[in-house]
C-alpha cells in the first residue's frame, strides 16, 4: 500500500515537473501582452487565438515552416543514403592500413567536437561558395553533421547481421552491392529507422549554424525564425510563446508517433 | 566465435572486380561531403586563429598571440569556469535524477507507458524553445513562478537578474531538459543486466540497498559512464539555450565559452581571435572525450 | 522470420510518422502562406530589428510606398543579431539587404569598413537646413566634429546614412504624483515620488533598465550626461569615471535602485514598459517605444495619466539621443531603388507623414504640422533643443558598452559602489582600445 502511494506521489511529481512548464507556454500564447504583463492570470482569461494568427499573417512563419521541411528532409535523406554505404563499408570490410577503422574513429572525433567550433570557418566557407542563406548551405552543412553519426549508428547495426545471409545471396548469383541492397538492408531497417528518426529531430531543432547562415525568410528554419521574436528591447510574450508552440508542435508530434524508435536510437549507443 | 575466424570469412567475401572497389565506392560519398563541409573549415579556422582582423579583415598574421591572450583574457577565464561549473552541476544532477527514476520505473506498473511517453518531450522540444519556456517561467513579470506566488500572496520572483539564481536557473532548465535523456538510456541499461546474479541474492536475503551496492551498481558503471561522457560532451557545446534564456547575463553569470566565442566573433568582429578560443575548446573536449574512453577502458580491463 | 516482420513494421510506423509530420506542416503551411497578390513595383528590401519605435513606419509610411510604387519587403529581426548578421551580409558583399535601419552607433562600424554606399554622391542633401542637425551628423563617417579614431584623422566625412525615426530619451511621469509638471530636478523626482509611493499612487518613484550590456548603460547614461560627465577625451582616453560620473553611477545604483522596483535589475524594456504602463511606477526616462503605448488604453492602465516631459537635471537636463539610421550596403541588389526610396522617404511630405502617424521625423519642419500623431513629439523638439547627445562615435562601441555594462550591473546587483564600478570599466576599456591600436 505504501509503495502504491509513494508510486503515485513520484509519478505527479514527475508529470507536474514535465507538463506545468509546457502548460504555461500554451496558456501564455492564448493571452493578450497586457494580460500576460500586468495581471498575472494563471490561465486565460480572454483567451485569443491573435497570436497565433500574427505569426502567419504579419510574420513568415509559414516560410520558417516550408523551409525546416525541405532542409531536414533532404539533409537526412541524403546522410542517410551515404552514411548506410559507409557504415557497411566500415562494418564489413577489411581494408590496408586498416584504414576503414581509421575512417570510423575519424567521423568519430568529429561527431565529438563541439559544432559550434567551426562554426565561423563554415560561415566563411559558405559565403566563398554564395550559399548563405540558401537552403542548399544549409542541407550541406546538416548533411555532413548527419553522416558523421549516421556511420557511427548504422555500423552498429550492420555489424548484428550475420554474414551468412549475404554470402548465401551471392551464392545465389548477387553481386556484392546487390546483397547489402537486398538483404543486409531490409534487415538493417529498424536501425536505418531508429537514426533516420534521431537525425531529424536534431537537424530540425538544429539554431547555432541556421542563425549563422541565414537571414533572411528565405531559407530561415523554424528554430531560426522563431529566434526573431526572442527581443528584450520590447520583448512580444504573446508572439514569442505562440511562436514557441507553433515551432515544437511539429516535432513533438512526430517524435510521440515515432516514440519506440526513437527510444531505442537514443539509448543504443549507450548501452551496447 | 573466435576473432580471428570472423576476419578470415570476410576476406573471403571479397570478390573479383568492381567488387574490390566496392568499399572505396560506398565510402565515397560520405566521406567527401565530410572533407568538404567540415574538414575543410577545420583547418581553414586553424589557418583563421592566428590572424588579427579589424573592421571585418584580416591586417596581420600574429602566430601564436592570439591562443596566449586567452589565458590572460579575464573574460575568457571566467567563462571558461562558468562552463564547467554548468556541465559538472548539471550532468551530476541528471544522472542522479536519471538513475533514481529508472530504478523506480524498472518494475513495470501501470501508468509506466504514460510516463516514458511524457518524458520524451522535454528532450524533443526545439532547444530554442525550451529556453523560451524558460523565461516564462522566470520573468519577473509574465513569469509563471511570479504569477504563482502572486496567487499564494506573495510578491514579484527575480530569478533572472541575480547573478547566482540565474546561473542555477540555467542549470535547471539543463536538468529538466536532459534527465529524461539520462533515464532513458538507465532504463535500457538496467533493463538489459542477467536476471540470475538478482535472483540468487535475494535467495541469500539481501537486502535493497545490498542489492544495490553490491550488484546493480556495480553492474551499470559502464552504461553509467558512457551516459555522463556522451552528456558532457554535449553540455560543454551548450548555446542555444543560453542565447534565448540570458545571452550570457547577469553580467556574465552564465556566458559559456560558447557564447563569448560567438559575440568575440560576430558582435566584437575578433574573427582570429574567436577561432583560435573555439580551436582550444574543441581540444579540450577531444582531449575529455579521449581520456574518458580510456579510462572506461581501464576499468573494463581489471 | 520475426526479423523481417519487424521491419516491415517499423516501416509503416515510420512511413507513418513522416506522412504525419508533412501533413502537419503542410496544414500549418497552408494557412501561413501569404497570397501572392503582392504588386509588382520597385523591389526594395528593408532590414530592420523588432522595436516598437518602427511601428508608425509598417503601419503607415509602407502602405504609402507601396501606392508611390516600391515593392517593400521588410524583414525583421531580434536587436541581438542584426548588427552581425548586417555586418556579415555588407563586408562580405552578400547581397541579402537593400537598406539596413541600423541603431546609430553601427554607423562608425560599418563606416570603417567602408561598406556603405555614399549616400551624398547618390543625391541625397547633408547639407539641408531642414534635417534636425545632431541626428544628420550621425550620418558622416568619419564624423564632422569631435574626435576621430586612428586612421581616420584625415578622411573626407562621407555621408553614409541618413537619419530614418529620430528618437531620444524624454521623461515620462504620472501626472497625479508630480502635480505642478514634469519635474525639474532628480531630487524632486525622487522627493515628490515617495510622497506618490505614501498615497498609495504608485509603488516605486522610478523604474530603469538593470540588465547587463546596452540596456544598463542606456539607463545611466542621462542620469551621467546630466550630471555633467564626459565619455571620452579627445584621444580616447575613458575619462567617464572622473568625479561627475562617479557620483552619477553612486546615484544610480544607490538612490534609484532603492526608490526602483526590486528585481530592477533584471529589468529590460518590457518590465519596465510594464512598470510605468501597469501604474506601479511615478517616472521613468524611455525612448519613444512604451512611451508611444502611454494613451492607448488596451495597452496601459493608467490612460490619461501619463505626461512627457524633459530629463532632469543635475547641472544640465540632456538626454541621449540614438535613432534609426538608415545605410545601404554597397552589395544591395536593388541599390537603385533604394536610393530612390530613400530620397522619397526623407521628403518633407512624407516626413510630415511620418510625425503624423506618430514617430518623432528627422526633418524640423514635419515637428511643426498641425496635428502631430502623439503629444510626444513636441517635447522631443523641447528636448532636443534643450540638450540630446548620441554614444561616442567610436567602432568600437558594442565592446566599450559590454565591459561598462557588465560592471554597472555588478555594481546595481550589490547596490553600491557605481563609482568604483566605472574605475574598473575604465581600466578594461583603455586595455581593449590600446590592444585593437587605438593610442
Amino acid at each position: 500500500m505504501n509503495s502504491r502511494l509513494a508510486r503515485i506521489g513520484v509519478m505527479s511529481a514527475v508529470l507536474a515537473i514535465v507538463l506545468l512548464p509546457i502548460y504555461w507556454l500554451v496558456s501564455t500564447s492564448l493571452k493578450s501582452n497586457r494580460e500576460i504583463t500586468q495581471e498575472g492570470t494563471l490561465y486565460p482569461h480572454v483567451p485569443t487565438l491573435d497570436n497565433y494568427i500574427r505569426l502567419f499573417t504579419e510574420k513568415q512563419f509559414g516560410a520558417y515552416l516550408t523551409n525546416s521541411l525541405v532542409v531536414t528532409f533532404f539533409s537526412v535523406a541524403i546522410a542517410l543514403v551515404a552514411g548506410a554505404m559507409g557504415a557497411y563499408a566500415i562494418a564489413r570490410f577489411r581494408l590496408p592500413f586498416a584504414m576503414e577503422r581509421k575512417v570510423g574513429l575519424f567521423l568519430l572525433t568529429l561527431r565529438i567536437v563541439p559544432p559550434v567550433v567551426i562554426l565561423i570557418p563554415v560561415y566563411l566557407l559558405m559565403l566563398k561558395l554564395g550559399l548563405l542563406d540558401t537552403w542548399l548551405g544549409l542541407i550541406a552543412t546538416y548533411t555532413a553533421f548527419n553522416i558523421t553519426f549516421c556511420v557511427w549508428m548504422m555500423e552498429s547495426f550492420f555489424r548484428e547481421i550475420p554474414v551468412d545471409l549475404e554470402e548465401a545471396a551471392m551464392v545465389d548469383g548477387d553481386s556484392r552491392f546487390g546483397a547489402f541492397r537486398r538483404i543486409t538492408l531490409p534487415l538493417a531497417a529498424p536501425g536505418l529507422a531508429a537514426t533516420a528518426i534521431f537525425a531529424v529531430l536534431v537537424t530540425f531543432n538544429e539554431f547555432l549554424f541556421a542563425l549563422a547562415l541565414t537571414a533572411t525568410p528565405r531559407a530561415m528554419t523554424m528554430p531560426r525564425g522563431t529566434a526573431t521574436l526572442i527581443g528584450r528591447i520590447d520583448t512580444d510574450w504573446a508572439s514569442m510563446s505562440a511562436a514557441g508552440v507553433i515551432g515544437a508542435l511539429p516535432i513533438v508530434f512526430f517524435a510521440l508517433l515515432v516514440q519506440r524508435h526513437l527510444v531505442r536510437g537514443l539509448t543504443m549507443g549507450a548501452v551496447k | 566465435m573466435a576473432k580471428g575466424g570472423t576476419q578470415s570469412r570476410k576476406y573471403r567475401l571479397q570478390g573479383a572486380g568492381l567488387d574490390l572497389a566496392l568499399p572505396y565506392l560506398m565510402l565515397a560519398p560520405g566521406l567527401l561531403i565530410v572533407l568538404g563541409v567540415l574538414v575543410y573549415p577545420l583547418w581553414d579556422g586553424l589557418r583563421a586563429s592566428t590572424e588579427a582582423y579589424r573592421y571585418g579583415s584580416v591586417v596581420a598574421n600574429v602566430g601564436m598571440q592570439n591562443y596566449i591572450k586567452l589565458w590572460s583574457d579575464p573574460q575568457f577565464l571566467n567563462a571558461l569556469w562558468v562552463t564547467v561549473k554548468f556541465v559538472a552541476l548539471s550532468v551530476t544532477f541528471e544522472a542522479i535524477l536519471g538513475f533514481a527514476l529508472a530504478l523506480f520505473c524498472l518494475r513495470e506498473f501501470r501508468g509506466i507507458r504514460l510516463l516514458r511517453t511524457i518524458l520524451i518531450i522535454p528532450m524533443v522540444i526545439t532547444p530554442v524553445v525550451v529556453a523560451i519556456v524558460f523565461r516564462l517561467i522566470y520573468a519577473s513579470d509574465a513569469g509563471m513562478l511570479t504569477a504563482i506566488s502572486e496567487w499564494m500572496g506573495g510578491g514579484q520572483v527575480q530569478i533572472l537578474g541575480s547573478p547566482v539564481k540565474a546561473f542555477f536557473g540555467l542549470v535547471v532548465l539543463d536538468v529538466w531538459e536532459w534527465t529524461p535523456l539520462m533515464f532513458l538510456i538507465l532504463l535500457a541499461g538496467l533493463q538489459s543486466l542477467p536476471h540470475e546474479p538478482f535472483e540468487a541474492a535475494r535467495v541469500d536475503g539481501a537486502g535493497n540497498w545490498r542489492v544495490f551496492a553490491d550488484l546493480t551498481f556495480p553492474m551499470m558503471r559502464p552504461v553509467l559512464a558512457i551516459a555522463i561522457v556522451l552528456r558532457t560532451i554535449d553540455a560543454f557545446g551548450t548555446f542555444d539555450q543560453v542565447f534565448v534564456l540570458t545571452r550570457g547575463g547577469p553580467g556574465e553569470a552564465t556566458r559559456l565559452v560558447s557564447i563569448y566565442g560567438y559575440d568575440t566573433a560576430f558582435k566584437f568582429q575578433q574573427t582570429g581571435y574567436a577561432a583560435a578560443l573555439f580551436v582550444t575548446i574543441g581540444l579540450v573536449v577531444l582531449a575529455l572525450a579521449f581520456s574518458a574512453v580510456r579510462l572506461l577502458r581501464r576499468v573494463d580491463a581489471s | 522470420m520475426t526479423q523481417s516482420s519487424r521491419s516491415r513494421l517499423t516501416r509503416r510506423s515510420v512511413l507513418k510518422g513522416g506522412l504525419g509530420l508533412a501533413l502537419a506542416t503542410t496544414a500549418l503551411t497552408a494557412i501561413g502562406l501569404p497570397v501572392p497578390a503582392r504588386a509588382a513595383g520597385k523591389k526594395v528590401i528593408i532590414g530592420a530589428f523588432a522595436d516598437g519605435g518602427l511601428t508608425p513606419f509598417k503601419q503607415k509610411i509602407i502602405p504609402l510606398a507601396k501606392d508611390a510604387g516600391f515593392d517593400i519587403e521588410f524583414l525583421e529581426d531580434e536587436y541581438g543579431v542584426t548588427l552581425e548578421k548586417w555586418f556579415a551580409d555588407a563586408k562580405n558583399s552578400a547581397g541579402q539587404y537593400d537598406l539596413y535601419l541600423l541603431d546609430d552607433p553601427w554607423v562608425p562600424q560599418f563606416g570603417a569598413a567602408n561598406v556603405l554606399e555614399d549616400l551624398g554622391a547618390a543625391g541625397i542633401d547633408g547639407s539641408d537646413k531642414d534635417w534636425i542637425g545632431s541626428m544628420i551628423d550621425m550620418g558622416y563617417w568619419p564624423p564632422q566634429k569631435g574626435a576621430r579614431v586612428k586612421g581616420f584623422e584625415t578622411a573626407t566625412p562621407t555621408l553614409i546614412c541618413v537619419p530614418f525615426v529620430g528618437d531620444l530619451q524624454t521623461l515620462t511621469y504620472r501626472n497625479d504624483v508630480y502635480t505642478s509638471g514634469a519635474p525639474k530636478t532628480w531630487d524632486e523626482v525622487i522627493a515628490k515620488g515617495k510622497e506618490g509611493v505614501a498615497a498609495g499612487k504608485i509603488k516605486y518613484p522610478v523604474v530603469f533598465r538593470g540588465v547587463s550590456g546596452n540596456p544598463i548603460v542606456t539607463s545611466w547614461y542621462p542620469v551621467f550626461l546630466s550630471f555633467g560627465g564626459s565619455f571620452f577625451d579627445d584621444k580616447w582616453n575613458p575619462i567617464f569615471n572622473s568625479a561627475e560620473g562617479k557620483a552619477s553611477a553612486d546615484f544610480f545604483v544607490g538612490t534609484m535602485k532603492q526608490n526602483a522596483p526590486s528585481g530592477v535589475v533584471e529589468f529590460d524594456s518590457d518590465q519596465e514598459g510594464a512598470a510605468i504602463l501597469g501604474g506601479d511606477a511615478g517616472a521613468i526616462i524611455q525612448y519613444s517605444g512604451n512611451a508611444l503605448k502611454a494613451d492607448d488604453p488596451t495597452q496601459t492602465k493608467v490612460a490619461g495619466k501619463l505626461d512627457f516631459g524633459v530629463v532632469p537635471k543635475q547641472t544640465s537636463a540632456i538626454a541621449q539621443m540614438g535613432i534609426f539610421i538608415a545605410g545601404i550596403p554597397k552589395s544591395a541588389p536593388n541599390k537603385a531603388n533604394s536610393v530612390e526610396f530613400l530620397k522619397w522617404y526623407v521628403s518633407a511630405d512624407i516626413q510630415a507623414k511620418l510625425s503624423e502617424a506618430g514617430s518623432i521625423p528627422v526633418k524640423r519642419s514635419a515637428f511643426g504640422i498641425a496635428k502631430p500623431g502623439n503629444r510626444l513629439i513636441p517635447v522631443a523638439l523641447q528636448q532636443l533643443d534643450a540638450g540630446a547627445l548620441p554614444r561616442p562615435r567610436t567602432p568600437d562601441w558594442a565592446k566599450v558598452e559590454e565591459l561598462l555594462g557588465i560592471e554597472l550591473n555588478k555594481a546595481l546587483q550589490a547596490g553600491s559602489g557605481g563609482g568604483a564600478a566605472l574605475d574598473n570599466a575604465a581600466k578594461q576599456v583603455k586595455d581593449y582600445l590600446s590592444s585593437v591600436g587605438y593610442y
